[in-house]
């Protein structure tokens, strides 16, 4: 926005810079204390007054809580639900996002109202009938239950992202196509998705971490360890069995077990995640 | 019986339409939209419908479920805790969002100007986004022990209090952390729509202006500010109906206390839903969550739809 660039010392330029260090900070702070907390031996975690490093960095909190969490059988189980209903959402909202991008039909615009409306009801709204429902249907602490749900929570935003990308891929390819022959299937798939494949990856990202981090539903609508996922886990504090004092270093431990697996997207397409985060709401 | 069409013009019947609807073209396109909409509406507008439902009965775990009129609705307003839950919902969506739109407009002005190390402010911008709520309420408590944890450490050796800040333990204190951590959790989706939206912003308006000597001040209360009006709305549609929702930073911090002083809606309702296996009362409880949560969307996105269309 500046048009010129201020000098390098610059009283107003040192008082920015050093606001974005503290917003930074104050950002950054909180993941960095779960780190250094999530490397203590247990009695420096709990030592006080607390300490900004730890003194004899340690790994075996870890350990520990990848055992007491069952910690890769829950992971498999939050990769597979959380990927099949990201899938799901993707598949079936990218359909109707390529239907209401190309399509003109009587009720479109009460539809549309009603996908953007249906973001209005809140999760806790729905999560009573579906509970009691679920228990009715036998979906209850069944993966196939929370897929259902996760792909039904994930629509409206695959649905938004993905029909902003295809309102920008011109008509006239698909027109061309159909000229040439092509069915309707074909063009979808040939000619539609290749080009929009950047946005539907990243629609994919985006709704495989809301599924990731969604806790509410996972938490209420299973009982079993056995199925339950990572951010369940959280609500089980892992304890030592000789120890009665809070095990900061196992809590911090389990969370960055949850955090860690998703710093790779974080890094590799981050600027693809902040464009799929701007499709999404940003309409028009 | 037969219905009669009301608009003249329109003069082919019912079952005609229907029929054209369902032709040709149509067919497809509801082919292709309706599988996600189906699915969607059946876990969304279903199940608000069978709330309103049950809000009119005495269901629970035990009792089947008898027509109860307007009753829970009744005991609503003569349920201390509940009114107070609202007046806290009410309090902690306001304050959130307010901070959140503040502080995210001032990160995306700071992160505007700079060039340098894009990836590592955009990393650590992303870090709180990509975090669970519950994940953020956990990290946070770690941090707000009270006798000699890290923040009241950092805030005592910077000689910023004498006696140790009761993050959790005091009423007031409690509200104030449960609203700081859900500010910190989202302040970055803010922070990035708005970077977007100005970013957007024509140039040349600014030139236009610093050539006619306005200062820094000026051109951001009478140009950014207006110009990015349906931005601000956006934001606040998303974020408010976000926040009066809020259950997890609730549970992972305080679980509504002390005593009741951040008990909101959500956290009361699923209480009185699954604790209490009161589904009549709980669903009476989430009926006025919903009207409050579309009343909040409905506004915003009125005034967005004002402001963009000017």
């Amino acid at each position: 926005m500046a048009a010129h660039p201020l000098p390098l010392v610059h009283p107003q330029r040192i008082l920015l810079v050093a606001l974005l260090i503290i917003v930074l900070l104050f950002l950054a702070f909180p993941v960095y204390f779960m780190l250094v907390t999530s490397l203590k031996t247990p009695g420096e975690a709990y030592r006080l007054p607390a300490t900004l490093f730890p003194h004899q960095p340690t790994l075996q909190a870890y350990p520990f809580v990848i055992k007491a969490w069952s910690y890769w059988r829950t992971l498999a189980n939050t990769v597979l639900v959380a990927g099949l209903a990201s899938f799901g959402a993707t598949l079936l909202g990218g359909i109707a996002a390529y239907g209401f991008s190309r399509m003109n039909f009587t009720g479109k615009s009460l539809l549309y109202a009603a996908v953007v409306g249906s973001m209005a009801i809140p999760a806790m709204v729905t999560l009573g009938p579906i509970f009691l429902a679920y228990k009715n249907l036998r979906l209850l602490d069944t993966h196939l239950g929370l897929i259902l749900v996760f792909m039904a929570e994930g629509i409206p935003v695959a649905f938004l992202t993905l029909f902003s990308y295809f309102k920008a891929i011109p008509k006239e390819l698909d027109e061309a196509a159909a000229i040439d022959g092509c069915s309707l299937v074909n063009i979808f798939l040939r000619i539609i998705m290749p080009i929009a494949l950047p946005g539907v990856a990243v629609t994919f990202l985006l709704l495989f971490i809301a599924g990731w981090n969604e806790f509410l539903f996972a938490f209420t609508l299973t009982i079993t360890p056995s199925t339950r996922l990572l951010t369940v886990r959280l609500f089980e504090i892992p304890v030592r069995a000789d120890a009665n004092t809070i095990p900061y270093d196992l809590i911090a431990a389990g969370g960055m077990l949850i955090l860690l697996p998703l710093v790779p997207i974080l890094l590799r397409v981050q600027k693809q995640l902040v464009e799929g985060i701007l499709a999404g709401a940003v309409k028009e | 019986m037969r219905l009669v069409p009301n608009q003249p013009s329109r003069s082919v019947p019912f079952s005609g339409r229907l029929a054209d609807a369902l032709s040709g073209a149509n067919a497809v396109a509801y082919c292709l939209v309706l599988p996600a909409i189906l699915l969607r509406l059946g876990f969304t507008l279903a199940p608000a419908i069978q709330t309103f439902w049950l809000s009119f009965t005495d269901k629970s775990l035990m009792a089947s479920g008898r027509f109860v009129g307007l009753a829970n609705y009744a005991a609503m307003l003569s349920d201390k805790t509940l009114i107070a839950s609202l007046g806290f919902t009410i309090f902690y969506t306001a304050a959130s969002v307010a901070a959140e739109t503040g502080l995210g407009l001032l990160i995306a002005l700071l992160l505007m100007r700079q060039v340098r190390a894009k990836w590592i402010s955009n990393f650590i911008m992303l870090l709180p986004w990509v975090m669970a709520p519950l994940l953020a309420a956990t990290v946070w408590k770690i941090m707000f022990y009270e006798d000699g944890g890290i923040l009241n450490q950092i805030l005592r050796d910077a000689g910023i209090i004498a006696s140790p800040i009761r993050w959790l333990s005091d009423a007031n204190t409690a509200r104030f952390s449960v609203i700081l951590v859900t500010v910190w959790k989202n302040v970055s989706w803010v922070a990035l729509i708005f970077m977007a939206a100005l970013a957007a912003l024509p140039k040349d308006v600014y030139e236009a202006a610093e050539v006619d000597g306005t200062n820094a001040v000026q051109r951001f209360r009478y140009i950014t500010v207006p110009m990015l009006r349906p931005t601000i709305f956006l934001v606040l549609m998303f974020r408010g109906m976000g926040e009066v929702q809020t259950f997890e930073q609730i549970g992972g911090l305080t679980r509504g206390g002390p005593g009741t002083a951040t008990q909101n809606l959500a956290y009361y309702a699923y209480q009185r839903f699954f604790q209490e296996l009161r589904y009549g009362y709980g669903s009476a409880i989430n009926v006025l969550l919903l009207l409050l949560t579309a009343l909040i969307g409905g506004f915003f996105a009125w005034r967005m739809y004002k402001a963009s269309s000017r």
